[in-house]
C-alpha cells in the first residue's frame, strides 16, 4: 500500500469513529440494577478499625458495615433517632446516660448483639488509645476509668457515667457520629486477636459488624466490595452489592459517570462538577459539613500577638471574592467559629475586605510599610487558590507573603509544632452538631505552655489563649438550661469576635457528590454517616 | 568455567549487593530527613499527644537511626519488608499484588512500542531525508514530547467515552472482578489458564488503551534510537561492499545492518522497559490502574517508609537485572567486549 492510500484510510477511519461517537451511536454502558458503584479517592483510607480510622471516608463505610447506637437525621442533624439503642435517658444530674439496646439483633457472623458488645467496643477505643480515642478523652474517659464508666448492667442495658461534668447531649452526638462509637462483634474480633492487640491488626482490613452490608474485600488503593447482609435487623438493604473504586482523577470520574459506569462520584474538581450540572443524567448534591475553612495566624509570632495586626489580617481577607470565585462546590460563606444551622449560631458579622482600615491598623501597630511573612497551605484546590487570593490582598497593605505549599502532613505538622506564621486550612470539630464541638476544636486552649503539647486543640496550636473564653466555654458546656446555654454560646462567639481570635473562618465546608439520576434515596449525611441501606435504582 | 570468569562473576555479584545496600541506605536516610511524619498520617492532625507518642513508639521511631536501619536489614534478610501503613498488609504481599498489574501493562506497552518503533526507525533510516523520514521523526517527536497524562485523558475521551471501544478506569469490568483466582497476578495469563475467555477479552479491553499510550511513548524513543543506530551502520564500508556484491536492499538492511544494531537495541529496550515498570505513575492515575506506580506515589506522600523502601528495592533489582542482562548480551553477541 502506498503512503497516500494508507493516510487516506487512517483519516477515514478516524472520521467515522468520531462521527459515530458524537452521534451517540455507541450504546451507553449501565451499572447493574442492584449494585451501586461508587468512585472516590481512597487516599485517606488507611484503616477500617473504628478505634484508629480517621477522616470522613471511613465514617461512611462504618455507617454501612456497622450499626451506631444512635443515628442523626440527615435532614435535621440535631435530631437524634434510635439506632441499636431503642431509647436512652439522661440522669437528673446530667452525669449518667442509660441506653436500652435492642433485643434480637444479630451480627453478620450470626452472634447475638448485646449491650456487652457495645460496652466492650467503647472500652476498646480507650484501651487502645489510638486516633479515635480523642473525643472520649476530652470527656474525661481514660483507659483506666473506662471499664467502670462504660458498662453493661444486663444484656440490654448500657450505662455510661461521665467522668467529668459535660453536656450529655454532646456525648450522645458523639455516639451518633464518631466512627469510634460503632458496635463491634466482640467474639469475632477477639478470635482474631494477636499479641493482646484486641484485634487491632485484623480490624485494619476486616470488619465485624451488624450493619446492612458485610465487607467482602478491601484492596487498598484499588477497590472495596460490600455485600448485602440478609439477616439485617431492619430488613435487608435494597442493593445487593456496593462496590467502591479508588479513583483520584476527576476527569476519569466524570467520564465514567457520564457513560454510566459509575453511580456515585465524590471528590470531583469544580469544572467537572459544573459540567455535570448541565448533564440531564446526573444530579449534583452538595452536603454541608461542620468543618470550617479558615485563615490562622500564630500568636507565638510577636507580630500576630498584637490584636491590631490580627484585626488587619481579618480586614485583608477577600471574603466575597473567595466565596464567589474559589469556594463554590467547596464551601458556603461563614465567618464565625460555630457552624451555621444550630440554635446558638449567630448571623454573619459581615466582615469585608477593607484595605484602608487594615493599613491604618498596621501603622498603629508599628508596621506602616507592612512586613514579610509566609502562608502555609495544602497544595490542593481550593486551599492553594485561597492562599493566592490572600497573598494578593495582603500585598495591598504592604504585607509580602510567600506561599509555602505542601501535603496535609507537612502543613498541619508544622501547625502542631506551633511553627508557622499564617496558615490557610480547614478544621474544627463540627462533627457533632453542637457549638461545643467547634469551640473546643478551634478556640478552647486550657494551657498555653509549650510543654502542655495540646496538639489536638487548634487554639493551642495558634497560641490563642483567652481565660475568659475558656471559662465561658466550660460554663456553657455544663449548663443544663438550654436557653441559658444557647445565650452563653452566643456570648462566646461575640467575645471571640471582640478579642479577634487567631483563627478566622470564612467558609463552611461543603462536600459535593454527583449521582446518576436513577439513584434513589441517597442522602449525603453532614456527619458523613451516609447510609446506603435504603438506596436503590429506579429504571 | 575458568577461575577468572568465576572471579568476575563474584565481583559483579558483590557490586550488585553493594549497590542495592547503598540505595537502601540512601533512601532510608532521605526518608527519615524528609519533612513527612508517618505518625501524623496514621493518627490524623487532631490526635492528642499521648496517642501520637504511643504510635511513634509502636513504629519504632524512638530508636536511633542506625538501630532502625540495622533492624530493617535484619528483617530484610528474613524476607520481611515490614508492614505498610498504607494498606495494613505486609509490604511483600502488597508488592506481589501491585507489581503484576504494572508488569502486564508495561509488557504490553513495550511489545507495542518495540513492534512499531523498530520497523519505523529502520524505515526512516533507509529513507533518510525523504518525506517518510520526516513523518517518522515528527511522529516520534510528538510521541515523546507530548505528556503521557494528556494522551491518557484524550484516549479516555475518544476511545472510552465517545466510542466505547476501550474499558474505562481499572483493570477489568467490576462484574468480572474476582471471577478468576489470582495465580500469577497477571490477569491475561490467569484468565487464559482458567479458560475464562470472556474475562480474558474484557481484560484486553481495559489493557489495550493505557498500554497503547505508554507504548506510543516508548515507540517514539525506540524508533529514534533505531534510526540513529541504523544510520551509523548504513554509512559503514561493509554495507557498500555488500551492495556492490549485489545483495538485495532488504538483505543489506535486515541481514547486515540490523543484525549489527541488535545488541544496542536490546539495551535500549531493556532500559525503556525498566522505565515503564517504575514510571507508569501518570497513566496509572488516569486509568485508576492499581499498580506499582500508584502504590509508590501514595506511600511516598504518606511517608510510609516500609513501603517506599520495598519499592526502591524492587526498582533497584529491576534495573540491576536489566543492566546485567544487557551486559551479558553484549558479551555474547559482540566479541570485542570479551
Amino acid at each position: 500500500m502506498n503512503h497516500t492510500k494508507l493516510l487516506r484510510r487512517c483519516a477515514a477511519s478516524v472520521a467515522v469513529a468520531l462521527a459515530l461517537g458524537t452521534l451517540g451511536v455507541v450504546a451507553q454502558a449501565k451499572t447493574p440494577d442492584d449494585q451501586l458503584i461508587v468512585g472516590f479517592s481512597m487516599n485517606n483510607l488507611l484503616s477500617l478499625d473504628p478505634a484508629a480510622a480517621t477522616g470522613n471516608d471511613v465514617v461512611e463505610l462504618a455507617a454501612n458495615l456497622y450499626d451506631y447506637l444512635i443515628e442523626l437525621d440527615p435532614q435535621t442533624i440535631s435530631k437524634m433517632q434510635p439506632g441499636l439503642a431503642e431509647s436512652w435517658k439522661v440522669s437528673a444530674d446530667g452525669r449518667s446516660i442509660t441506653l436500652v439496646v435492642r433485643k434480637g439483633v444479630k451480627f453478620q457472623s450470626g452472634n447475638e448483639l448485646t449491650a456487652e458488645d457495645a460496652a466492650w467496643s467503647l472500652q476498646r477505643v480507650l484501651k487502645l488509645n489510638l486516633a479515635m480515642a480523642s473525643p472520649w478523652k476530652s470527656y474525661g474517659f481514660t483507659a483506666q476509668n473506662v471499664e467502670k464508666a462504660v458498662r453493661a448492667t444486663d444484656a440490654t442495658t448500657l450505662v455510661i457515667d461521665l467522668p467529668e461534668p459535660t453536656d450529655p447531649k454532646m456525648v450522645l452526638y458523639t455516639l451518633a457520629t464518631s466512627v469510634s462509637s460503632v458496635v463491634l462483634d466482640r467474639k469475632k474480633v477477639m478470635e482474631n486477636e494477636k499479641n493482646g492487640d484486641m484485634g487491632a491488626a485484623w480490624l485494619t482490613t476486616h470488619a465485624a459488624g451488624s450493619g446492612p452490608f458485610s465487607l467482602v474485600e478491601w484492596r487498598a488503593k484499588d477497590a472495596l466490595l460490600m455485600n448485602r447482609f440478609d439477616g439485617y435487623w431492619r430488613g435487608p438493604a435494597k442493593l445487593k452489592r456496593v462496590i467502591m473504586r479508588h479513583m483520584t482523577e476527576s476527569q476519569s470520574l466524570r467520564l465514567m459517570l457520564e457513560r454510566g459506569d459509575l453511580d456515585v462520584a465524590s471528590g470531583m474538581s469544580v469544572p467537572d462538577i459544573e459540567s455535570m450540572k448541565k448533564n440531564p443524567e446526573a444530579v449534583v448534591s452538595p452536603v454541608r459539613r461542620g468543618t470550617l475553612y479558615y485563615v490562622a495566624v500564630s500568636m507565638k509570632d510577636p507580630k500576630f500577638a498584637d490584636k491590631r495586626v490580627r484585626l488587619a489580617i481579618r480586614n485583608l481577607i477577600d471574603y466575597d471574592g473567595i466565596n464567589t470565585t474559589v469556594m463554590p462546590n467547596y464551601g458556603v460563606p461563614q465567618q464565625r467559629p460555630v457552624q451555621m444551622g444550630l440554635p446558638a449560631s449567630l448571623p454573619s458579622p459581615g466582615y469585608k475586605l477593607d484595605v484602608a482600615a487594615a493599613k491604618k491598623l498596621l501603622s498603629e501597630a508599628g508596621f506602616p510599610n507592612g512586613f514579610k511573612t509566609t502562608i502555609r497551605v495544602l497544595a490542593d484546590p481550593p486551599f492553594i487558590n485561597i492562599a493566592t487570593s490572600l497573598q494578593a490582598t495582603l500585598a495591598k497593605a504592604g504585607i509580602e507573603a510567600s506561599v509555602l505549599s505542601g501535603t496535609g502532613n507537612q502543613v498541619y505538622g508544622a501547625m502542631r509544632e506551633r511553627n508557622f506564621e499564617i496558615l490557610v486550612g480547614r478544621g474544627g470539630g463540627g462533627v457533632e452538631p453542637h457549638p461545643h464541638s467547634s469551640l473546643r476544636a478551634l478556640v478552647y486552649n486550657p494551657d498555653n505552655s509549650d510543654a502542655a503539647k495540646l496538639t489536638n486543640f487548634q487554639g493551642w496550636r495558634t497560641s490563642f489563649f483567652s481565660p475568659e473564653l475558656n471559662q465561658l466555654i466550660e460554663k456553657a458546656e455544663v449548663e443544663r438550661d438550654e436557653a441559658k446555654q444557647t445565650a452563653q454560646y452566643q456570648e462566646a462567639q461575640k467575645l471571640y469576635e471582640a478579642q479577634v481570635g487567631a483563627i478566622q473562618p470564612f467558609s463552611q465546608m461543603v462536600d459535593t457528590v454527583v449521582l446518576r439520576k436513577d439513584v434513589r434515596n441517597y442522602f449525603g449525611h453532614p456527619s458523613a454517616t451516609t447510609r446506603l441501606r435504603d438506596v436503590s435504582k429506579q429504571r | 568455567m575458568t577461575t577468572s570468569t568465576l572471579r568476575a562473576l563474584g565481583h559483579r555479584l558483590l557490586s550488585v549487593v553493594l549497590t542495592l545496600l547503598g540505595l537502601l541506605l540512601l533512601t532510608f536516610v532521605i526518608g527519615r530527613v524528609m519533612p513527612l511524619d508517618p505518625v501524623l498520617s496514621i493518627v490524623g492532625p487532631d490526635a492528642d499527644r499521648s496517642t501520637y507518642d504511643q504510635v511513634y513508639q509502636q513504629l519504632g521511631l524512638d530508636r536511633p537511626l542506625p538501630v532502625q536501619f540495622a533492624y530493617y536489614l535484619r528483617d530484610l534478610l528474613h524476607g520481611d519488608l515490614g508492614n505498610a501503613l498504607l494498606t495494613g498488609h505486609k509490604v511483600t504481599d502488597d508488592l506481589a499484588r501491585v507489581l503484576p498489574a504494572t508488569v502486564e501493562l508495561a509488557t504490553m506497552a513495550i511489545v507495542l512500542g518495540t513492534g512499531l518503533g523498530v520497523p519505523l526507525g529502520v524505515y526512516a533510516a533507509t529513507r533518510r531525508g525523504r518525506l517518510a523520514d520526516h513523518v517518522v521523526r515528527v511522529i516520534s517527536l510528538f510521541g515523546y514530547s507530548t505528556p503521557v497524562f494528556w494522551f491518557g485523558m484524550m484516549g479516555l475521551l475518544v476511545f472510552y467515552a465517545w466510542l466505547g471501544w476501550a474499558g474505562g478506569a481499572g483493570r477489568i469490568d467490576l462484574a468480572f472482578d474476582g471471577m478468576v483466582a489470582p495465580r500469577t497476578g497477571l490477569l491475561l495469563v490467569d484468565s487464559a489458564m482458567a479458560g475464562e475467555w470472556e474475562v480474558f477479552r474484557n481484560a484486553i479491553k481495559f489493557l489495550l488503551l493505557p498500554a497503547c499510550i505508554l507504548g506510543l511513548h516508548s515507540m517514539a524513543y525506540i524508533s529514534r534510537m533505531t534510526r540513529s543506530f541504523m544510520l551509523a551502520q548504513l554509512s559503514q564500508e561493509y554495507i557498500t561492499t555488500a551492495r556492490v556484491k549485489g545483495l538485495s536492499e532488504r538483505g543489506v538492511v535486515w541481514g547486515h545492518a540490523f543484525r549489527n544494531i541488535l545488541v544496542q537495541l536490546l539495551t535500549i529496550v531493556a532500559l525503556a522497559y525498566g522505565g515503564l515498570l517504575e514510571g507508569a505513575v501518570l497513566i496509572e492515575t488516569v486509568f485508576a490502574w492499581p499498580g506499582f506506580g500508584q502504590y509508590l506515589t501514595s506511600s511516598l506522600l504518606l511517608g510510609d517508609m516500609n513501603a517506599v523502601m520495598g519499592c526502591v528495592l524492587v526498582v533497584g533489582v529491576i534495573f540491576v537485572t536489566l543492566n546485567l542482562l544487557s551486559d551479558a548480551l553484549y558479551h555474547v553477541f559482540d566479541p570485542r567486549t570479551r
